[in-house]
């Protein structure tokens, strides 16, 4: 079996061991959309005006939730030290354990925001662009969460100074979707935008894992 | 299934850790049959000098050469067992020696059954006692094409039985023609090795 | 001959010495520019027609608001040589240049802050130029925490040196998208009119001042730097002989 199967099939089993993980971040996405009528008022003009802004925002938190445990279990363990033995590049593996990562944690968290969207009064195109939006954007977020896990692997009582190290990063993605959605809502065209929102994940997946590959070789380095 | 047999060689290794000198200019030729073992104290660096040979540190200065090749080249042909499990708490024994090796069940049961742990395929790591835990990570030592063996502390909870596998196994392995670097604080009595001694650097 | 001069740069010892003397120059430099240019700013500069006497904080606030970014540029050209010849220097003027200019940036934050109110009527507006300055406090606080969570001081400086690489790779990317965000939500009435050439008499003071505030700048990053020498080679047999003799 190739190194490749066994990483994912690894991966997997390690998701079926601990299903919760996926499910606490929708289950933390659902609680804060609640909470959002409740904090403004129950007018559903507003609440469609500013609900896909919430949205974006409350799925972006959502997935910062199970970084830092993205590599800490197998560092701590031993494991990631491993991969260094492996017939491959380490920023290869890595790659693939985040495409493993997004397909089986963040999808799911995006395929619930319709759910949300609804309770906010977002309806047509523009719940179809949110949903765009997200799994066009997501590859670029999971690769910086993944790079702000890594480079905080040294540190024992981290568990969110990865996440407000990465967080800067996040802004152009943000601002590319918002444009998006700003569009889909006054009808117009939305491609270009979308195409260049596409493009910054394209290259955040094919050079951010070089960074993270080397930000875990570094802690392996260090650790003893 | 053993790699060519091929020389392992380091020279002018010197490591500076936290502002103290580990060791200087640390040279060794290791034929294919070699078995070194490397002692000290209490934080003589012999830990540093594994985790650097096996190419997951970096020496301040020297090189590392495996059949003439940088040793970052042919990575995949060591196995080093460190002192952390090396193997995921949350899966089970048979997943992560699958995840490592690439074998399939028939190998993997026997490289168990040699370890004593056939009947724990099925059970997950954190459902073994230390010991099994240790075992569980040994049992590549029965399932590994590589040719350079790199073992930190492998002795370390083990029963008196288990410990004269073990032996068993290195002798077997360096009688193939492969090479086994060690650390331990217990001087193994079946087995005959070099000795390369840390901590006299001043 | 370079290379000499380059390996030099690699002795802690060198640097803290020859970077004592530079301290002491840049520190000189900085004071009688600051002086002459903020005197002549502040006090001889004609008024401007539109935003009166307020304008005069641009000899505080373009200053630091160049040396905000410089600093990030700076850091990064760090981080190469940290990678590329592994030099431990490099990792000090990291350290050294993420405080220092993440004081800059607050300080710009603040200068504009004070001047957005008798021109635009409000502490805040989320001006392209303002967002992206936030956020470049963002990042060098992401650097700075960096490095004082890890333990391990060789390890945190390559670190750091990975997080400023990514940073700076992004920092065009977000400085464009912030701009672009900018001209979408908000007309452009609340933008300063821009005006065609300033007169002699205001920009060359302006100029005495950036001038003043780069050797600031240095005699900062230099004395922040040998104190970090200092620092990490504590257990040197130099550091107790100049420490003996201070």
């Amino acid at each position: 079996m190739s190194i490749e199967r066994r990483l994912i099939a690894r991966e997997i089993r390690l998701l079926l061991s601990r299903p919760g993980d996926v499910v606490k971040p929708m289950w933390f996405l659902m609680l804060v959309i609640s909470m959002v009528p409740m904090a403004l008022a129950p007018d559903s003009d507003l609440l469609s005006e500013i609900g896909s802004a919430m949205i974006w925002v409350a799925t972006l938190l959502a997935l910062l939730l199970n970084t830092d445990h993205l590599f800490r279990d197998d560092f701590n363990d031993g494991v990631l030290e491993q991969w260094l033995f492996f017939d491959r590049p380490l920023a290869w593996l890595v790659a693939l354990k985040l495409v493993t990562h997004w397909l089986f944690y963040v999808v799911p968290l995006i395929l619930i925001t319709p759910v949300a969207g609804l309770m906010l009064s977002i309806t047509g195109n523009v719940l179809g662009a949110l949903l765009v939006t997200l799994m066009v954007a997501t590859p670029a977020l999971t690769c910086f969460t993944a790079l702000g896990a890594a480079l905080t692997l040294g540190s024992s009582r981290s568990g969110m100074l990865g996440v407000l190290v990465m967080m800067p990063l996040f802004v152009p993605v943000v601002i590319l979707a918002a444009g998006v959605l700003i569009r889909a809502t006054d009808g117009s065209e939305v491609l270009p935008l979308l195409a260049l929102l596409g493009a910054f994940s394209v290259a955040s997946a094919c050079l951010v894992p070089l960074a993270v590959a080397a930000a875990l070789r570094l802690n392996i380095g260090g650790s003893s | 299934m053993q790699n060519k047999p091929s020389a392992f060689e380091f020279q002018g290794l010197t490591c500076e850790r936290d502002d103290r000198l580990l060791f200087k200019n640390l040279s060794r030729v290791l034929e294919p049959g070699a078995l070194l073992r490397v002692a000290g104290p209490n934080g003589a660096g012999k830990t540093t000098l594994l985790r650097i040979l096996s190419g997951l540190y970096e020496a301040d200065s020297g090189t590392i050469t495996m059949a003439g090749d940088p040793v970052s080249e042919s990575r995949h042909r060591i196995l080093y067992l460190g002192h952390k499990p090396q193997v995921a708490r949350d899966l089970s024994v048979f997943d992560n020696l699958q995840f490592l090796t690439g074998l399939g069940f028939d190998p993997l049961q026997s490289a168990l059954k040699a370890v004593g742990l056939q009947h724990y395929h099925d059970s997950l790591v954190r459902e073994l006692s230390q010991g099994q835990g240790r075992r569980c990570a040994l049992a590549r030592l029965w399932c590994s094409d590589a040719s350079l063996w790199i073992l930190d502390e492998p002795y370390t909870a083990l029963d008196v039985h288990m410990v004269q596998v073990l032996d068993q196994r290195i002798n077997a392995h360096v009688s193939q023609g492969g090479i086994c670097i060690f650390t331990t604080h217990q001087p193994p009595h079946d087995l005959s090795f070099d000795t390369l001694e840390l901590g006299r650097v001043h | 001959m370079s290379w000499r001069w380059f390996h030099q740069w690699g002795s802690p010892r060198w640097f803290y010495e020859r970077a004592g003397r530079w301290q002491w120059v840049s520190g000189w430099i900085a004071l009688i520019l600051l002086v002459v240019g903020t005197l002549w700013g502040l006090g001889f500069a004609p008024v401007d027609y539109q935003q009166g006497h307020s304008y005069r904080i641009i000899y505080l606030h373009v200053p630091v608001a160049f040396l905000a970014q410089a600093m990030y540029a700076a850091m990064a050209v760090c981080a190469v040589v940290l990678f590329v010849w592994k030099m431990k220097l490099a990792d000090v003027g990291i350290q050294a240049l993420a405080v220092v200019g993440l004081a800059f940036t607050v300080l710009s934050l603040v200068s504009g802050a004070i001047w957005g109110k008798p021109t635009w009527g409000t502490y805040w507006v989320w001006d392209a130029r303002l967002t992206s300055m936030l956020i470049l406090a963002f990042l060098y606080m992401g650097i700075i925490g960096l490095r004082a969570a890890i333990a391990d001081p060789d390890q945190a400086g390559k670190a750091c040196a990975i997080l400023v690489l990514v940073g700076v790779v992004n920092l065009p990317i977000i400085k464009y998208s912030v701009e672009w965000w900018n001209t979408l939500h908000q007309p452009a009435s609340l933008k300063l009119t821009e005006k065609p050439a300033m007169p002699a008499s205001m920009w060359v003071p302006l100029l005495v001042n950036i001038v003043g505030y780069y050797a600031a700048a240095f005699y900062l990053v230099f004395a922040s730097m040998r104190a970090l020498v200092l620092e990490r080679e504590r257990r040197a047999s130099w550091v107790k002989e100049v420490v003996g003799r201070a």
